[in-house]
């Protein structure tokens, strides 16, 4: 189970949020008039109020009523109503939209740098952390747009402009009131420093609970087997309780200072209100309008705090997430970098590894100084036990990993120096196990290649023997492929990944043979098709059954990142080596 | 509603909380009652000039006492309410827990573990929401809405109430029709951001294709495409939630526009007073949250209910494997084999046919056959994950294997599967599963006898390593070898190696089996391999093929007879002999 971290340091936050809102300038048009939009709207919130109040103290309580201001007040009623109305919705949709639009970008970047981060990190990091980096964290974050910041912004404008709205009415008792301030900031804060630390044990533990649920369904026969259901139900159960516990303080800590709280605190503002008007009753006029609009000020001054305190966990749980997206947009184990000169392309392959030394680790070099030289057409077989660096040497030659010294040369160039479009272009590697992607067997061939034709798709099926088993499938090339691929064979599968290389019709190949069991039908066909590809391409072959290779014009055995032998087939048997009992052994198994 | 009787246990077992939840609720609906009056009152008394000092200090005394009992009531009702959902979530995660840890196999193969996990997540989830916001929401409706409404029209007036009540059904019509588009939108916007995350999936599992063909760009670009969709899905679903707030203050704007108008002429005409429509459009203002709170609980209940059906229909499931056992004792003595076909369920084509032998007490047998073959199944059978169609198919001494109550015959076996599952907890809590409370020293010959104590004595964190935690791998090989530690360190009566050697080498593969001959003299010992070496030394061998037994008898006797074992064994022995030659050529070059 990946390690959850559930809060951030308070500097953190900072600059996750400043990153986070750095997002949200290419808006700028959008944010400006989203802004203005809550300004209007949030007049017409407190305007509604101040004309009840003054029907009721300048026509209602003195008894006239002059048609004419009538008819303007109650056009302006409406007005102010459709308006309030229409800028809300204005208002509420740009800010989704504004955090749709942010949050498309931030899964974008994250998305394009996938395809700049080099095999090294996806050799370390799980797939299913970076698939939840950009799809599960992005999509916390929109929640803490459109749930707390738009929120927070309407509870600012609204608890600002009632105040203000109660200092136009009486000077005094909105001085008043201010009282209430300190008492509410101090209540906030109380709950806020519980609050966040209740909150995050308690999506902890609920983490630990799907965490332990998850894994018991996965070893389920074996906790049976072993007769060890009751001790794992009451591990479940003990992390169960605990759960309830923390949801239980949470509850109370709601109860204690967030809801009734706050309606406490607002049912006294009125008493606070009404002794006021009361005592002033008695030395000048008060009337009922003003009465009126101050409590409906007071009460829309407190409606928001308690919303949006609760809301501030989901804040804290997005940044968070955000900052696991910006982790992965920062991470530094990039591909190999190239220093393209347009010039240096490959027109020959003719292939040179010079004095080639690569490690993982930094620390253990898998590859010694290796040296060999491929001609053009040539194929060079590569053999040896796993572990025996023939892989690294495919890798370093695709440029998934960066070598530390020695060079690698294609056609005179260095591999560093051509362009990478090039070098995808002309070079075609056929992997062991060829991942087969969502969509029918053309896409599966044709891959991203708009400009390819039908007939090239088809040719190059045709071209490895692979259009044999397409041709049995119910609707042939438009076949979809379900589960990856998993019902074809293993064979099949080859054939289609060599279909797939074939159709970008390389200069060089790279082979690493399938160690997989194959039928014999499908293996003859492989056979077939792995001749036709190699000729008149330079080829460079991982090897594991040594009858595919005898053919080849070199054989390099490799042991431990060293070539230690090397030769034609005939010379290596000659010669009597490792290669000779390798040999021996698979011929001894047929 | 029909979830409220399916639930009728839990609430009959919480009816003290829900009691006095609701009891709660009651007072803070007739406690709110009090404020607007006061309002109206004071109000009108300053407008009438009659208000004194004395009758001020009452009022807000009275509003004082208001705001503390409200607080109280408060607190308690959340306490019951939520508490008491809380509970409930907690009761039924435990039961499908439980239920879950009670079913065999074959429950796990018809089911996926996301939509397991979903139930004990998001079904948990909505039903506690019935149980604790649903409670809520519909006697928060009922009570304040209704007591409010009774109040306006006993203490205010009838008419008013009934005209300034107009408007009001519209927002619960309107409100609940976006409710239907949201729900529609929001699957749309779901089933878009679900393509977005198998498209994310695909792009890392294919990273290396990818980079092969430097398709990137494109690859991003289709990305993009289809994250475009998510946005223009989910802007769809924010162009009607957008609409909830504008309609609900349109409404009770309107609705505050009746009782004004209306109003301001009954206090013209002394019908009530300016206090008391202060008082009214107060007591308005109280009215949107129960009417809100109506759609929110139709809402609620549907979710819950079809959440509580699907839980239901989990523990109502039965286990395909009969619990009922008729001897209390643990079974002994000699396993016999007497099937005459046996099929898995919904599965043709893997059955097995004539399979008759005994695995005598003490002895060692082996299983061999191509993969397919019927040796898995064999075991299969024994451990009791499925049943076969005659009790007396397969026996353990005297009676029918299924006669045993089940986890007395389960502590029988220890078994090693062929996917070496451990469970992400130390190395010393995997290997002492079966009993946390083992010793150091029980836990070290466990593992050395399977070879791998050393192996695990090299980790930084010796035998506290965690199991699967970033940066710690524990190789394929080892993880079988910790997994026979767990076995073995029960001391079985009988053993079962399934495949369970598959990673080791073959010196390794020697030492253990050596182990087990040294330590385990008199107890039985199955074991299915692929390598003929495994189980050379048996007492018994088996050769399975199409589900059936093609072969049987020692090693001499199968070897004499020259079939499908003589040849497999010879292959295999001389591909052995070369492939040491090779490693110890091999060493000598690197000399």
């Amino acid at each position: 189970m990946e390690n959850n971290q559930f809060n951030l340091s308070f500097n953190d936050q900072k600059t996750v949020l400043l990153r986070l809102m750095k997002y949200t300038l290419p808006f700028k048009g959008i944010l400006a008039v989203g802004f203005i939009m809550l300004i209007i709207s949030t007049i017409a919130g407190v305007a509604t109020p101040y004309l009840v109040k003054i029907f009721i103290d300048e026509y209602l309580t003195p008894g006239v009523f002059p048609e004419s201001e009538i008819m303007w007040l109650v056009i302006a009623f409406i007005a102010v109503q459709l308006i309030g109305a229409i800028t809300t919705y204005m208002q509420i949709y740009l800010f989704q939209y504004l955090a749709f639009k942010v949050i498309q970008q931030l899964r974008i970047d994250a998305f394009d740098k996938i395809g700049r981060l080099g095999m090294r990190y996806f050799d370390k990091v799980p797939g299913g952390s970076v698939v939840s980096r950009i799809t599960n964290d992005t999509e916390a974050i929109v929640e803490m747009f459109i749930g707390v910041l738009a929120t927070v912004l309407m509870a600012i404008f609204m608890v600002i402009s009632s105040f203000i709205m109660m200092f136009v009415l009486d000077v005094r008792l909105a001085l008043l009131a201010l009282v209430f301030m300190p008492i509410i900031v101090v209540v906030l804060a109380v709950y806020r420093k519980y609050s966040a630390n209740f909150f995050s044990h308690a999506r902890q533990l609920l983490s630990d609970l799907n965490a332990k649920l998850a894994e018991s369904i996965e070893g389920m026969k074996i906790i049976q087997v072993f007769n060890q259901e009751d001790r794992l139900s009451q591990e479940f159960n003990e992390i169960n309780e605990m759960h309830y516990k923390y949801n239980m303080k949470n509850v109370r800590l709601d109860g204690l200072l967030l809801r009734p709280a706050i309606s406490m605190i607002s049912v006294l503002a009125i008493a606070l209100i009404l002794g006021y008007f009361g005592l002033l009753s008695f030395e000048s006029t008060v009337t009922a309008g003003v009465i009126f609009a101050f409590i409906q000020y007071m009460e829309r001054f407190f409606e928001p705090l308690s919303q949006v305190s609760q809301n501030l966990n989901i804040f804290q749980q997005a940044l968070v997430s955000a900052s696991r997206v910006f982790a992965l947009m920062d991470d530094d184990r990039l591909e190999p970098a190239q220093s393209e000169d347009a010039a240096c392309r490959v027109t020959d392959g003719h292939i040179e590894f010079r004095n080639v030394t690569f490690s993982y680790d930094g620390r253990t070099d898998v590859l010694k100084d290796i040296s060999f030289t491929a001609r053009p057409g040539e194929t060079v077989a590569l053999v040896g036990h796993t572990g025996s660096g023939k892989s690294s040497i495919i890798n370093l030659f695709m440029r998934f990993y960066e070598f530390s010294k020695g060079d690698i040369l294609v056609d005179g160039h260095s591999i560093k120096r051509i362009p990478k479009q090039e070098l995808k272009e002309k070079v075609g590697l056929v992997l062991q196990d060829p991942f087969i992607f969502y969509g029918t067997i053309e896409s599966n061939i044709r891959l991203y290649h708009p400009e390819m034709t039908f007939e090239q798709v088809k040719a190059a099926a045709e071209f490895v023997y692979a259009d044999k088993f397409i041709s049995k499938l119910p609707g042939e090339y438009e076949h979809r492929v379900i589960e990856k691929g998993s019902a074809f064979s293993s064979g099949e599968r080859q054939l289609l990944a060599f279909a797939r290389t074939m159709a970008i019709d390389p200069k060089v190949l790279i082979l690493d043979e399938a160690t997989a069991n194959i039928d014999s039908e499908t293996e003859e066909q492989i056979q077939r098709s792995l001749e036709r590809m190699r000729k008149g391409r330079t080829t460079l072959a991982i090897a594991h059954r040594l009858s595919t290779i005898q053919d080849a014009d070199q054989i390099l055995v490799l042991n431990k990142g060293e070539i230690v032998e090397q030769g034609t087939h005939d010379s290596l048997i000659r010669y009597g080596g490792i290669y000779h009992k390798m040999y021996q052994l698979q011929n001894g198994q047929q | 509603m029909k979830v409220f009787k399916k639930m009728g246990w839990f609430f009959k077992r919480e009816w003290r909380s829900y009691s006095v939840g609701v009891i709660m609720l009651v007072l803070v609906a007739l406690m709110e009652l009090i404020p607007p009056q006061v309002i109206g009152w004071v109000i009108d008394r300053i407008t009438q000039e009659t208000l004194t000092g004395n009758l001020l200090m009452q009022y807000i005394l009275l509003l004082v006492a208001v705001a503390v009992l409200t607080y109280i009531f408060r607190y308690f009702w959340r306490i019951m309410i939520f508490g008491a959902s809380y509970r409930l979530g907690r009761i039924l995660r435990s039961r499908l827990y439980r239920k879950y840890s009670q079913m065999s196999p074959a429950f796990y193969q018809k089911r996926r573990t996301g939509d397991l996990m979903a139930h004990a997540t998001n079904d948990i989830q909505a039903v506690q929401a019935t149980a604790g916001a649903g409670i809520l929401t519909i006697a928060d409706s009922l009570i304040t809405g209704g007591a409010v409404l009774v109040t306006m029209a006993v203490t205010i007036s009838p008419k008013l109430t009934l005209l300034a009540m107009i408007p009001l059904p519209f927002m619960v019509i309107l409100t609940s029709y976006y409710g239907k588009l949201l729900n529609r939108g929001f699957k749309k916007a779901q089933a878009a951001f679900s393509m977005l995350n198998d498209k994310t999936q695909e792009s890392i599992s294919g990273i290396k294709v990818t980079k092969t063909f430097g398709y990137e760009r494109s690859d991003q670009a289709d990305f993009r495409r289809m994250s475009d969709d998510v946005v223009e899905k989910n802007l769809k679903v924010s162009k009607v939630d957008a609409l909830f707030d504008p309609t609900i203050m349109t409404v009770i704007g309107a609705s505050y526009f009746i009782a004004i108008f209306y109003g301001a002429q009954m206090v013209l005409s002394d019908t009530i007073s300016i206090g008391e429509l202060v008082t009214f459009t107060t007591y308005l203002g109280m009215m949107v949250w129960p009417l809100l709170a109506l759609g929110w609980f139709f809402n609620l209940v549907q979710r819950g209910s079809a959440s509580y059906d699907r839980i239901q229909e989990i523990m109502d499931t039965e286990n395909q494997v009969g619990v009922d056992y008729k001897i209390e004792g643990q079974p002994e003595g000699d396993i016999i084999f007497d099937l005459g076909a046996f099929n898995f369920p919904d599965d043709e084509s893997d059955g097995l046919r004539d399979v008759r032998f005994a695995i005598k007490k003490g002895t060692t047998v082996g299983i061999v056959g191509r993969t397919g073959s019927g040796k898995s199944a064999l075991i299969r059978l024994l451990l009791r994950e499925f049943d076969t169609v005659n009790p007396e198919d397969i026996k353990y001494g005297k009676h029918p294997l299924r006669d045993y109550e089940i986890s007395n015959l389960r502590r029988q076996f220890g078994y090693v599967p062929q996917d070496h599952f451990l469970f992400s907890t130390s190395i010393r809590n995997n290997i002492a599963f079966s009993n946390p409370g083992m010793d150091e020293a029980e836990i070290y010959h466990a593992a050395k006898l399977s070879h791998v104590h050393e192996d695990i004595k090299g980790f930084t964190d010796g035998y506290d390593t965690v199991v699967g935690e970033r940066g710690v791998s524990v190789s394929g090989g080892q993880k079988q070898r910790i997994s026979i530690a767990r076995a073995l360190i029960m001391d079985p009566e009988v053993l079962i190696l399934d495949d369970s050697l598959s990673a080791v080498d073959a010196e390794t593969e020697e030492q253990i089996l050596a182990n087990l001959q040294d330590s385990r003299a008199g107890k039985t010992n199955i074991i299915t391999a692929h390598r003929m070496s495994a189980v050379s030394h048996a007492d018994l061998i088996i050769v399975m093929d199409n589900g059936t037994i093609i072969e049987h008898g020692d090693h001499h006797a199968l070897m004499a007879k020259g079939g499908w074992y003589h040849d497999t064994y010879n292959a295999q022995a001389l591909r052995d002999a070369l492939e040491s030659t090779l490693d110890d050529l091999v060493l000598k070059e690197e000399r």
